[in-house]
């Protein structure tokens, strides 16, 4: 901190040659006004008195005229616009990123206030200390970056924006803000960026930081508890086992009571305590045939910091069964299926007419993957668009390496699986080429890939490029473990075995009627608007806060979708003390910033006490008049 | 008081029903420095009047006409019996004329109080002379000394024909008086004593002449109590001396000072000399000077 001011406007000391003309009208006013009095005896005596009692006469004399000289000083010193420095560089374009995630609003158990209110007192501190020649920007920091203001120094414009910044329930990106604030820097020149956040967001920052960043960490907030995880499956008797995950923050132990409403009707409940930084799971089962909706609600019973992550919803399908077409050719999987009486097997014997859509086709021929379905096996041979690549001989082959954490492949063991037909790369392909097109290879072969994985849209393809039926494989352990794993990843595609409580930021996608308008009433009162697309999806619908979002239009009939916070680093409320960023990291600043500091209010209050202190001198009863 | 009224009235100064009742009041000096000749006024010695004052023993060659029979015919031993003895006091007015003295009507209750101590004095036969000062260097304006009632109507003439103006210090007006005047007595010296020199030599000659003296301080309210304020050109009446000021607000706790220090100081003077002294407010009523303030403090009865 420099103790020397410095002047904005130096200028003003041109109104210092006021001073002429005020010692002139001074004296010129002093034509005393003359008074008669019988004798000066007393009076002399009087004033030889004074002047040998009184060192400092001369000085009162003119105290009137110090008094005027002084009122000008303070009055062009307010002028002149005097600063306390700060002694950091002054920014004159200054970006201010403020977190407004979920975690923000995290409030202190004394005084009550969140960690946006703040992050608000002091970025309201900087405005207030705005010197004419900086421009502060302000960007809010949630799950996205949005800018409140553009670079101005209207207080009013930047307290009003301040204002009406509000806590939205999502995790924080804070990329997308350094981002935007990059944008900016291309338009005005940037040098620091401060960020005033309570810490609680990833540790490592994907981005160059091209700017200073000035990170200012906000105190910690009391202790919380939350639900961070809400998700439920069908179990083989047919009833759905609920799974709560409920997170206490590192402060302290706490004691809560977890509820559990199917349908707004309590189902059930349990009290538990939660030490510090402890996870607990809970779980629960419900019987429902015809879908319903839960929701839990954590109770604590202490003082929890966050309320917004004290309730989950879940939405439970209606039950039923799963259609799978499987091509004739392939009886082991159909043999493999045949006993699942939550399946039905296409194409039957006596319908020669199967549906439109399927669940899972498990198909010989690429022909036969034409038809919608969820999940997409293909058996024995190469697709079309990979036959540039991949070649098929027949040749005695094994399986060398499968990625065990495919959902497909999941616990099932594929060494000593005698092939009998080999892929073969073509001359100069690889997996890259596959990669290219959105094939993940899951199992190699010698001298190919054997199994492919493929993303399409909305289904999920899988290719065994060999015919598994002219391999060892039915007659291993792995296979039914591997149609079981097909099986239950289609039931998680259907959403009828299991399903997840919806989080925010964004509403999950939902099919409607195609390319109709839909209306959005959000948990906060506000209404959103947008149009389904040419497959009837509405998607794409920020969801920044907890609750419910209804949902009008055709075919929506006011339903229903909830979302919740269920964000484990925003319930724990950790904060990170150094953010890591590509190259350097960035410690969080131990000091509140420290900003210029303008004096002129100051100085034009002093010059308001010396008029009143001169005018109380005119006016004041004389001394020394015997009451 | 109307045309008429005024018409009816013995002097200016006073209406006839204060006359009345100064004409029942007497000086009561502290001392009685009185001259030899015969008078109506007490003198502390043992006199001839008829008034009773003691008795003492009888001793070989007094008066045997003023033994009390009486007493001797009771006790069978002579006491003689004594009388106060009546002399002659004088009262010497001096009023002070100048310009000083022409403000808020201090010259006019100088004036009052000239022609009451004056009526005091002719009705108890006292000798009375007036002096007025006002020139510097000038002989001062005089009453010769005068007795009786009959004189009454030349004391107030004289006092209302006195025309104020003039640096005549007091000081000097005194020694000036002096100089022409004899007989013991009062002195009653009317002035506002606002002078620059030293009082001690003409209260001491007035001591030396027989004087007993009767310091009467007559100011004017905004002496008493000045009520300025702000940067002021003071412009002495006599001199035309100025004297500028600033902050006068200011000044006025030691011009209170300074004007309880010349009180006590005059006061001082006149105590050390058996005198008497005494500040008037000429801006009070003079019943209240007259009938009270002069009866409490006891310079008249």
């Amino acid at each position: 901190m420099n103790f020397w001011p410095g002047f904005y406007s130096l200028q003003g000391a041109w109104y210092l040659l006021l001073l002429v003309p005020l010692v002139i009208f001074y004296f010129l006013k002093l034509k005393r006004p003359h008074k008669n009095v019988p004798s000066l005896a007393l009076w002399s005596q009087v004033i030889n008195d004074r002047r040998v009692n009184s060192p400092f006469q001369k000085f009162k004399r003119s105290i009137l005229l110090l008094l005027q000289i002084l009122l000008l000083l303070f009055l062009v010193l307010s002028l002149m616009q005097p600063y306390i420095q700060s002694g950091a560089d002054r920014a004159q374009y200054l970006p201010i990123l403020i977190d407004c995630s979920a975690s923000m609003a995290a409030t202190d158990p004394d005084t009550k206030k969140s960690r946006l209110d703040l992050a608000k007192e002091r970025v309201t501190e900087l405005i207030d200390n705005l010197l004419p020649d900086q421009r502060i920007s302000l960007v809010a920091v949630s799950s996205t970056a949005h800018r409140l203001t553009d670079f101005t120094d209207n207080q009013r414009v930047l307290k009003q924006a301040l204002t009406g910044l509000t806590v939205d329930d999502v995790p924080s990106k804070l990329e997308d803000a350094l981002r935007m604030t990059q944008a900016l820097s291309r338009t005005v020149p940037i040098k620091t960026v401060l960020f005033y956040s309570d810490g609680n967001f990833p540790k490592e920052v994907s981005f160059d930081l091209p700017f200073e960043l000035n990170y200012q960490k906000l105190p910690p907030a009391g202790s919380n508890m939350g639900i961070t995880s809400f998700n439920a499956r069908k179990n083989q008797t047919g009833n759905w086992d609920v799974f709560i995950r409920l997170e206490n923050s590192p402060k302290s132990e706490n004691p809560a009571t977890i509820e559990l409403k199917q349908d707004g009707q309590t189902v059930a409940k349990e009290e538990l305590i939660l030490g510090k930084g402890d996870s607990q799971r809970i779980e629960f089962s419900i019987n429902t045939k015809s879908g319903s909706t839960l929701e839990a609600v954590l109770t604590p019973g202490s003082f929890d910091s966050l309320p917004a992550d004290n309730r989950a919803f879940l939405k439970i399908p209606s039950s039923r069964s799963l259609l799978v077409f499987i091509s004739p050719d392939l009886e082991s999987y159909r043999y493999a299926l045949a006993e699942n009486k939550d399946l039905e097997l296409y194409p039957r014997k006596e319908e020669s007419v199967g549906p439109a859509e399927y669940d899972l086709i498990i198909a010989a021929s690429e022909k036969d993957l034409d038809k919608q379905a969820l999940i997409k096996l293909g058996v024995g041979f190469i697709p079309e668009e990979l036959k540039q690549y991949i070649s098929l001989e027949t040749k005695l082959t094994d399986m060398v390496d499968w990625n065990r954490s495919s959902a497909l492949l999941r616990h099932v063991e594929l060494n000593d699986v005698q092939i009998t037909e080999q892929p073969v790369w073509a001359e100069n392909a690889g997996v890259e080429n596959l990669e290219g097109l959105g094939y993940e290879v899951l199992v190699h072969g010698r001298l190919g890939p054997l199994l492919l994985q493929k993303r399409n849209s909305g289904e999920l393809e899988f290719f065994f490029l060999f015919n598994t039926d002219h391999s060892t494989m039915p007659y291993r352990v792995g296979f039914p473990i591997m149609v079981s794993n097909l099986i239950q990843l289609t039931l998680q595609e259907a959403g009828i075995a299991e399903v997840q409580a919806s989080a925010t930021p964004v509403l999950p996608a939902v099919e409607y009627v195609p390319e109709k308008k839909y209306q959005i009433k959000t948990p906060d009162g506000q209404q959103l608007s947008t149009e389904s697309n040419k497959n009837g999806l509405v998607s794409g619908i920020a969801a920044l806060h907890v609750g419910k979002y209804l949902i009008t239009g055709e075919g929506a009939d006011s339903a229903e979708i909830c979302v919740s916070l269920l964000n484990p680093q925003e319930t724990s409320l950790v904060s990170i003390d150094e953010i890591q960023f590509s190259e350097v990291p960035v410690t969080a600043s131990q000091t509140q910033i420290d900003s210029d500091k303008p004096l002129w209010v100051e100085f034009a209050f002093i010059a308001f006490v010396l008029l009143l202190v001169e005018w109380w001198y005119f006016q004041r009863r004389p001394a020394g008049i015997p009451s | 008081m109307s045309q008429e009224t005024q018409s009816n009235q013995y002097t200016s100064l006073f209406d006839n029903k204060t006359l009345s009742m100064l004409e029942r009041m007497r000086l009561n000096p502290t001392r009685r420095l009185t001259n030899r000749s015969r008078g109506e006024h007490l003198s502390g010695k043992g006199g001839t009047s008829t008034e009773f004052s003691d008795y003492r023993n009888y001793v070989a060659g007094d008066d045997v006409r003023y033994i009390d029979w009486n007493i001797f015919s009771r006790l069978n031993r002579p006491y003689m019996k004594q009388y106060q003895h009546e002399e002659e006091m004088h009262v010497v007015l001096i009023l002070d004329a100048s310009s000083s003295m022409d403000y808020e009507d201090k010259f006019l209750r100088c004036q009052q109080l000239a022609a009451a101590f004056g009526v005091m004095g002719l009705l108890n036969f006292e000798k009375v002379s007036a002096y007025a000062c006002n020139q510097k260097g000038g002989r001062p304006a005089k009453l010769s000394p005068c007795t009786g009632r009959i004189s009454m109507k030349r004391l107030f003439d004289f006092l209302t024909k006195i025309e104020v103006g003039g640096d005549s210090p007091i000081e000097e007006a005194v020694e000036d008086v002096l100089r022409s005047h004899r007989g013991r007595g009062v002195a009653i010296v009317l002035s506002d004593y606002e002078s620059f020199g030293d009082l001690q030599r003409p209260f001491n000659m007035l001591f030396s002449a027989g004087m007993e003296i009767f310091g009467v301080q007559v100011l004017g309210p905004s002496e008493i109590n000045p009520e300025i304020n702000g940067d002021l050109r003071l412009v002495d009446s006599e001199s035309g001396q100025t004297l500028d000021i600033s902050s006068a607000g200011d000044l006025l706790g030691l011009y209170h000072e300074h004007r309880a220090l010349l009180e006590n100081h005059l006061a001082m003077l006149c105590r050390q000399r058996s005198g008497r002294f005494m500040t008037i407010n000429s801006g009070d009523s003079l019943e209240h000077i007259l009938f009270d303030l002069l009866r409490r403090k006891g310079w008249v009865l």
